[in-house]
């Protein structure tokens, strides 16, 4: 079934406009993960601490969540804890309880942690969400199963909040943007891009030494040193940029409609992050997979796009890379522009590009290879729905639209894919399933 | 494209304007006395969620006494007309009035829509918006069926108007917000602007200016000089998808057609909150300054020879982000609304004033965010003085004006601010320098000339002001036309009326009030 983004929110509004079917306890279940995962798509996009990293962070908790909100419920389910770092054993659920009521209370006490800086509209959604999804779930629960079913769901929200208050990420100030930073004094460094203010310093220098969940050390997926850098004509790091800007002059309608497809902006997108939940949500509503495939589907890629931030930041920091927008003006045309807006932070690697290698490896193993779908992440903002042959296709198709927007060396791309499928790796190793 | 040379021939000017003005070192830092509490202003601007934008006020001269009086929005609570009762240099007096009680306001702008000398008022709320027709002596009636107007039933939240070549009525475009039904999941859901064009002495059906993104402002503006006025509008990219801000073409008996990349307008997403345009760098074209979070623009044309609306943002260079708090020990990232640029120390040099607020109550975001006001300087960037000037207020600004309210030549600042009273701060220090105020008049139609240009010299440069009716955020005024002059006795000037004839340069002495008639001499006026 082709499914585009206006028919796939259409559906998960139905959820909540219609009805629930009495003895349909699993399709509730589906309802609540979708309803919420709509609604954190727009938390991320309308919240303003939430860079590319820190939307990653909150997805792999809150996916977390939602698997572990199955686990002893319903057949199948294993825990993570002792699979990640540092996930003590959950609280174990007691017999009876109602999965959607559980579910349901987990993601939203999780949306009230994990986005309580939201503005008021996001509040208001929030509350919202949570008044009709409580009374359609809840409706034909005796009470008594209805108030232990949400205090199981909260308990598992708590923990895994608790949890996470430790892995360094937890606290971000200025969006993301320190007050006080030293920069490299070499000409390979990395300068700011933009003449916004607040962007005069890079964005979450420290991320990288963050605690990984499935990755047992950021260091252990590193990466070989970018090109020498060097400004002579003909050098591998001159022709790396002479590419770029080639490439630039001549970009075909396709690899402009590549480039905005995956530029995933923070504020005017689910981030890119967000893409990759937004595939596996679409994905599940095609197939109506069982909530709680959806749900270890979503925790495995979360965990794979967070572990994919911290190193890949950790990366960049290390070798703290000028971009080449920097690059070009400086040594081969003072005036150039790129198609897409330059991040505000080192370029080797890729970051859109680690984070979709991990994503790629991660579902690859989850769903299977050449795992066909349409992507429609971006239809309401106007651009096409996209068809890929498999998660590989479309990894690579992301990390080669950052060098059409004039963001990314190629060297960067490719090796922020390298790193990603290392990375990945690792989460799909999690055992989600018995 | 942006080039280095270019760039630096927009900064300039913004240097030079230091070499053709009376040399004054360090801008002189105007004092402000906070009369709120003693002014007679008693109007807050309440309400929750349908009320976290808008907050605007209007001053114009309801009375005939030439002071302004002031229209303050409520949002769910009343809105209130207050008359101006300060004396010349005084302090500042109001009377609050039953004229107009309407709730639901988010803002209004004054507009002599029947062209029969009485001003009349465009009221935005959340609802259906109304059209005031002035009776004299700040009475007004409800004119809007009359007028055949479409109140329509949307969150308004911006305006701009303007008269068309060949019209005795004006042009209204109203800017509308999310749908205020859609509060459960609000994103996505902008409703249309609206385009009010005349039918006669009446309005025409609303045109819908589709695309819309939910504007928060909107200006007419004479981009290119070519006498063919265009609409830009500032949208807020919390809630729209696909959008951007917009110029739109406005051809008299045309559709509106929105300017294109093809035609160089560039893509830019930010949460626009207000625009002010003024000749910043001299060059005799209008610069933009546009609000949004933690971020504000200061946009300059590029190239004007191209023709291209292509603008770079020189607001880091100008000194004029206003990102974050300046005072007040709130370092986390500033909200901008209400943007107006004046000269508030009559050094000949234009100032700019930002009203600052949180959405609500926003952790992302400074809690206490006090309003800026930026100076221009000898050396081009601009320097904060907000706090010196005593106009640093960390209450939650939204709206405001920046106008003379006791006719003694100094800029006064009224800030409508949400949940609290409105403020109001009298300029009482010494005046950095001499001034001039003028009123535009001509017969018939657009009495107040809506439209036209006012040029004023500066040494060898020459200063160009349109004169409009729209922009800032829900604020505006109708009024004396404030220009500083520094050191100099008079200011030479001539205006460029709404249909393109240029008036003849004329010389008026400073500290003058002076009503220029269309192919009349200058009229002087005195308060009192």
């Amino acid at each position: 079934m082709q499914i585009d983004r206006r028919r796939f929110l259409a559906l998960s509004g139905a959820f909540l406009a219609t009805p629930a079917l009495a003895a349909d306890r699993a399709d509730l279940c589906r309802r609540a993960l979708h309803g919420w995962y709509r609604l954190v798509l727009e938390l991320v996009r309308h919240t303003a601490t939430y860079s590319p990293p820190v939307a990653a962070r909150a997805f792999a908790y809150v996916g977390i969540i939602a698997h572990e909100s199955h686990v002893g419920l319903v057949p199948g389910p294993l825990t993570l804890a002792g699979q990640v770092q540092g996930l003590a054993p959950l609280p174990a659920p007691a017999p009876g309880l109602d999965p959607a009521a559980v579910l349901d209370a987990a993601l939203g006490r999780a949306m009230g942690d994990f986005f309580g800086n939201t503005g008021p509209s996001g509040q208001g959604a929030m509350q919202a969400m949570a008044r009709k999804l409580a009374a359609e779930i809840d409706r034909d629960l005796t009470p008594e199963v209805a108030a232990a079913s949400r205090a199981h769901g909260l308990a598992i929200a708590q923990h895994v909040w608790d949890w996470s208050l430790s892995d360094g990420g937890a606290v971000v100030e200025n969006l993301g943007f320190p007050f006080d930073y030293t920069f490299g004094e070499d000409p390979k460094d990395w300068v700011p891009t933009s003449d916004i203010r607040i962007q005069q310093a890079p964005l979450l220098p420290n991320w990288g030494k963050n605690r990984t969940f499935a990755l047992p050390a950021p260091d252990l997926c590193t990466l070989p040193s970018h090109p020498e850098f060097s400004t002579e004509p003909g050098s591998a790091f001159h022709a790396a940029a002479m590419e770029v800007y080639e490439v630039s002059k001549a970009l075909t309608e396709e690899q402009k409609t590549i480039a905005r497809f995956w530029t995933d902006d923070p504020m005017l997108s689910p981030t890119p992050p967000g893409h990759w939940v937004s595939i596996v949500l679409q994905i599940a509503e095609r197939d109506r997979m069982p909530a709680e495939r959806a749900a270890a589907a979503l925790a495995v890629l979360g965990v794979a796009i967070a572990d994919g931030f911290i190193g890949c930041w950790a990366e960049k920091y290390r070798w703290n890379l000028v971009r080449p927008v920097t690059y070009i003006k400086r040594y081969i045309d003072p005036n150039w522009e790129t198609l897409l807006i330059t991040p505000p932070f080192p370029e080797y690697p890729s970051g859109h590009s680690t984070q979709s290698g991990a994503a790629e490896v991660a579902l690859t193993a989850f769903f299977g290879d050449n795992f066909a779908f349409e992507d429609a992440t971006h239809a309401d903002d106007g651009l096409a729905v996209r068809r890929f042959s498999s998660f590989r296709e479309a990894a690579e198709e992301a990390a080669i639209s950052r060098l059409y927007g004039g963001i990314h060396y190629r060297f960067g791309n490719e090796q922020g894919l390298v790193q990603g499928r290392c990375i990945g790796a690792f989460a799909a190793q999690l055992k989600t399933f018995a | 494209m942006r080039s280095a040379p270019r760039l630096a021939a927009l900064l300039l000017p913004l240097a030079l304007l230091a070499l053709a003005l009376p040399a004054l070192a360090e801008p002189v830092v105007p004092v402000f006395t906070d009369e709120t509490a003693t002014a007679g202003l008693s109007t807050v601007f309440e309400g929750e969620w349908e009320y976290m934008v808008g907050g605007g006020v209007a001053t114009f001269d309801c009375s005939g006494d030439g002071f302004p009086e002031i229209l303050l929005s409520g949002g769910a609570a009343p809105s209130a007309l207050y008359l101006n009762r300060s004396a010349r240099g005084g302090p500042l007096v109001f009377e609050k009035t039953g004229a107009i009680t309407l709730d639901a306001v988010l803002g209004a702008y004054p507009l002599d829509i029947d062209s029969d000398g009485l001003m009349d008022l465009v009221v935005l709320r959340q609802g259906p918006n109304r059209l005031l027709r002035g009776l004299g002596d700040c009475r007004f009636e409800d004119a809007t069926e009359v007028w055949g107007f479409d109140g329509g039933t949307a969150w308004s939240t911006a305006f701009a108007a303007i008269w068309e070549r060949g019209q005795d009525w004006p042009t209204l475009a109203i800017g509308n917000y999310v749908d205020r039904l859609a509060e459960d999941f609000p994103w996505g859901s902008c409703t249309d602007n609206w385009l009010h064009r005349p039918d006669g002495r009446r309005f025409a059906a609303p045109i819908p200016l589709t695309p819309s993104f939910c504007a928060l402002s909107m200006l007419f503006t004479d981009w290119n000089r070519s006498g063919q006025w265009a609409l830009r509008v500032s949208n807020d990219r919390e809630y729209y998808k696909g959008g951007q801000e917009q110029m739109w073409h406005l051809e008299p008996g045309q559709p509106p057609r929105l300017y294109s990349e093809e035609e160089g307008w560039k893509r830019l997403r930010i949460w626009g909150m207000g625009i002010a345009a003024a000749d910043v760098n001299m060059d005799g074209y209008q610069d933009y300054f546009l609000t949004s979070m933690a971020d504000n623009k200061l946009q300059f044309l590029k190239d004007p020879a191209t023709g291209q609306p292509d603008y770079a943002d020189l607001a880091f260079k100008s000194g004029v982000t206003a990102h974050r708090p300046y005072t007040g020990g709130d370092l986390r990232p500033s909200t901008a609304w209400h943007p107006q640029f004046a000269d508030v120390n009559n050094d000949g040099r234009l100032d700019l004033f930002v009203a600052k607020g949180n959405v609500a109550r926003m952790p992302d975001f400074a809690e206490r965010d006090p309003n800026n006001l930026l100076l221009g300087t000898a050396e081009g960037p601009f320097v904060e003085a907000g706090d010196r000037a005593g106009v640093a207020s960390m209450g939650i600004a939204r709206g405001a004006q920046v106008v003379d309210l006791n006719l003694d030549g100094k800029l006064d600042i009224v800030v409508v601010n949400r949940w609290t009273k409105a403020e109001v701060w009298r300029q009482t220090g010494e005046s950095g320098g001499n001034w001039v105020q003028v009123r535009l008049r001509q017969d018939g139609a657009n009495r107040d000339a809506i439209g036209s240009v006012v040029e004023i010299r500066r040494g060898d440069k020459v200063e160009r002001h349109e004169i409009v009716s729209g922009g800032g955020h829900v604020s505006g005024s109708v009024g004396w036309l404030h220009f500083g002059l520094g050191d100099a006795a008079e200011a030479r000037l001539r205006v460029i009326w709404p249909d393109g004839s240029a008036g003849d340069w004329m010389v008026i002495p400073a500290g003058s009030f002076q009503i220029l008639g269309r192919d009349r001499p200058a009229e002087a006026w005195a308060p009192g």
